[in-house]
């Protein structure tokens, strides 16, 4: 009954901050997006979401028109329809590397933050070389030894991004070890893995979830721009970065061909942070007030 | 902690995060079997015989038959001796050291003015926008901000481009310099310059003000794009930061004798905001050399990045071998030059 009554508080904090409810909005539009392109794309036009219709009769990118709202870029391809298309698959592939890191940088955090010593001192250290590394020139390293697909792209992201979960996770671990109950679990002869499993988690959860959704915008720029710089060779795979990168020979003539896509991108990363902020607030009682 | 024990202990953790960035590298050339070293460190320009007999010397100089550990301590050799191999790329081909020398003095050039022009532009934003809380210019201020970040570093370019290069006409935006006036330039040879190798500076070494200008004005749009990328992490840093001091009793007691506000604000209250924004500065080089990647890509800047990715569009072993550990390098060196100092401005880090 009570924990009940603490998440109804807790939507109404989440639910009373109007730019984390636009967030979540939008972010539901993208989802609702992802999730019709999945399983009836012609509700929204599209012919087939895994394959880029292209028109060689007519390949000069056009302006936005009552036919193509959005314009056309090269070759002939219809802006809206791709963009529709292409959210799905950057969605897919961005949600993969969030919850790839977060659950092993969950993992290890708990681990090494409990138990401590030795294996602390290392973790914490493999996290620095980590840190240490632009990601975009650690993704170029996986991807070149892995070969240049999205499936190896996701996996160098997820390599590069767990040192960070690994931080908040164990960060949060050592707060909660110190308090009571834990001490009381010992006592009462708990098995350590129980108490990480059954005590640990649960708290540690909450932040995790946050910092995915922060993430989330982050991670959908940066493997757009992996996709933009040529890293994964493309076959017409509708992707966000990719149809981008299609339009800049006609950026003096058609600037509309970079501009939508690149905004595609921009609004989700921004509605996912505004609603990362707002389940902060809801998770941190110190932000509440303010 | 007395000062210098703090720094022999960051320069120790420094060393121990270059030998496991070593290690990474080497484990992901091994992933990638045997031939990648021998790739990384074949002479592109060798055929027949004398191709065969260089892999038979790197077989043996590598110890590529011997065990792993083996293989990455002679590797290790290697590399402290400044032996890095060769690239083979369309921009540049020959000794990976080489390249670096060319490319890398570019890139700092490009991050020393886009740190310029962070410092510009978030600090007078960041004091701002928390001096004149929640005021209409405060909220444009967190807008221009949160949209920024938001943005991938691509769009920011473009969008520049666009306003700058395109509709308003003033600012070039594709080749380091005009070819054309670059061509006649004794000093200038395959997109190269000698002998800083960066083309604004060795400009004023051969007293070329019009080739000067041409570099710069040329520099001003990937920078600007860089900053632009960066600075929104900055001002919000320093916005809350700077909240926070302004809050602080010692604020109070200055305001309350009676100094001016101005003072208050730019000589007691930023002064401390900044420090933050100082330890931030370690991930900004980070995401600044980041960054740069695709910046001297989308302008044809001659900076390691876009050597980088012609490297890795190449398939070329040395060159992503090589600008793994450059990058990697750098931002170590960076952070723990961040850390001396700020242990030095504010004592309480050291404990």
């Amino acid at each position: 009954m009570e924990r009940y009554s603490e998440f109804r508080y807790s939507l109404k904090i989440f639910f009373s901050n109007p730019t984390a409810v636009a967030g979540f909005i939008i972010f539901m539009i993208y989802v609702i997006d992802a999730l019709i392109m999945q399983f009836d794309p012609r509700l929204l036009g599209v012919k087939n979401p895994n394959v880029l219709q292209q028109n060689f009769v007519n390949p000069i990118p056009l302006p936005p028109s009552l036919q193509h709202p959005l314009g056309t870029t090269y070759p002939g391809i219809d802006l809206l329809h791709a963009i529709e298309a292409a959210i799905r698959i950057d969605l897919f592939y961005s949600l993969l590397v969030v919850l790839g890191g977060a659950a092993i940088g969950a993992t290890l955090g708990i681990i090494s933050g409990y138990i401590g010593g030795l294996l602390d001192d290392v973790l914490m250290r493999i996290t620095d070389i980590f840190f240490a590394i632009p990601y975009l020139v650690l993704a170029l390293a996986v991807g070149f030894v892995l070969g240049r697909t999205y499936e190896s792209m996701v996996l160098a992201l997820i390599i590069v991004w767990w040192p960070l979960y690994a931080r908040y996770a164990r960060a949060q671990t050592l707060s909660i070890k110190r308090t009571p109950f834990i001490d009381a679990a010992k006592i009462a002869g708990v098995r350590d893995f129980k108490i990480m499993i059954k005590h640990i988690l649960p708290n540690v959860l909450p932040p995790i979830f946050v910092q995915i959704s922060l993430d989330l915008g982050s991670i959908m720029v940066i493997f757009s721009v992996l996709a933009f710089i040529g890293l994964i060779p493309n076959a017409s795979i509708p992707e966000l970065g990719y149809l981008t990168s299609l339009g800049l020979n006609y950026l003096q003539s058609a600037p509309w061909t970079v501009i939508f896509p690149g905004l595609a991108i921009t609004i989700f990363a921004l509605a996912v942070n505004l609603m990362g902020d707002g389940l902060r607030d809801v998770i941190d009682p110190r932000r509440r007030s303010s | 902690m007395k000062l210098w024990a703090f720094i022999l202990k960051r320069i120790v953790y420094a060393i121990i995060t270059l030998i496991g960035l070593t290690f990474i590298v080497f484990a992901l050339l091994h992933v990638g079997g045997n031939n990648l070293l021998l790739a990384a460190y074949l002479n592109p320009r060798l055929t027949g015989p004398a191709k065969q007999q260089m892999i038979k010397e790197l077989i043996q100089r590598f110890h590529l038959n011997d065990p792993v550990y083996v293989q990455y301590f002679y590797w290790l050799k290697a590399l402290l001796t400044g032996n890095l191999g060769y690239t083979n790329t369309p921009i540049y081909s020959g000794p990976v050291t080489t390249a670096i020398a060319l490319f890398l003095p570019n890139t700092v050039m490009l991050t020393i003015i886009a740190s310029i022009l962070i410092w510009i532009i978030g600090i007078p934003l960041g004091v701002y926008s928390a001096v004149r809380r929640d005021s209409v210019g405060d909220q444009s201020v967190r807008v221009f901000s949160f949209t920024l970040y938001a943005m991938p570093i691509y769009l920011i370019a473009f969008i520049l481009i666009i306003i700058f290069g395109v509709e308003l006409k003033i600012l070039p935006f594709s080749f380091p310099v005009n070819p054309m006036l670059a061509s006649s330039l004794s000093w200038y040879k395959g997109g190269i310059s000698y002998p800083t190798h960066i083309v604004l500076i060795d400009a004023l070494i051969h007293g070329n003000l019009i080739v000067f200008w041409n570099a710069l004005l040329h520099a001003i749009l990937p920078s600007l794009t860089l900053a632009l990328a960066t600075v929104a992490g900055i001002i919000r840093i320093l916005r809350s930061s700077m909240l926070e001091v302004l809050d602080q009793d010692y604020v109070r007691l200055a305001r309350a004798k009676g100094v001016p506000e101005k003072v208050v604000i730019n000589l007691h209250a930023r002064r401390n905001a900044l420090i933050p924004v100082l330890t931030l500065f370690g991930y900004t080089v980070a995401s600044l050399l980041g960054g740069a990647v695709v910046v001297e890509s989308i302008f044809d800047y001659p900076g390691i990045g876009y050597w980088t990715t012609q490297a890795l569009l190449s398939n070329d072993v040395g060159g992503i071998m090589a600008a793994t550990l450059i990058f990697g390098i750098v931002f170590v060196i960076a952070s723990l030059i961040l850390d001396i100092v700020y242990a030095i401005v504010d004592p309480r880090i050291r404990y």
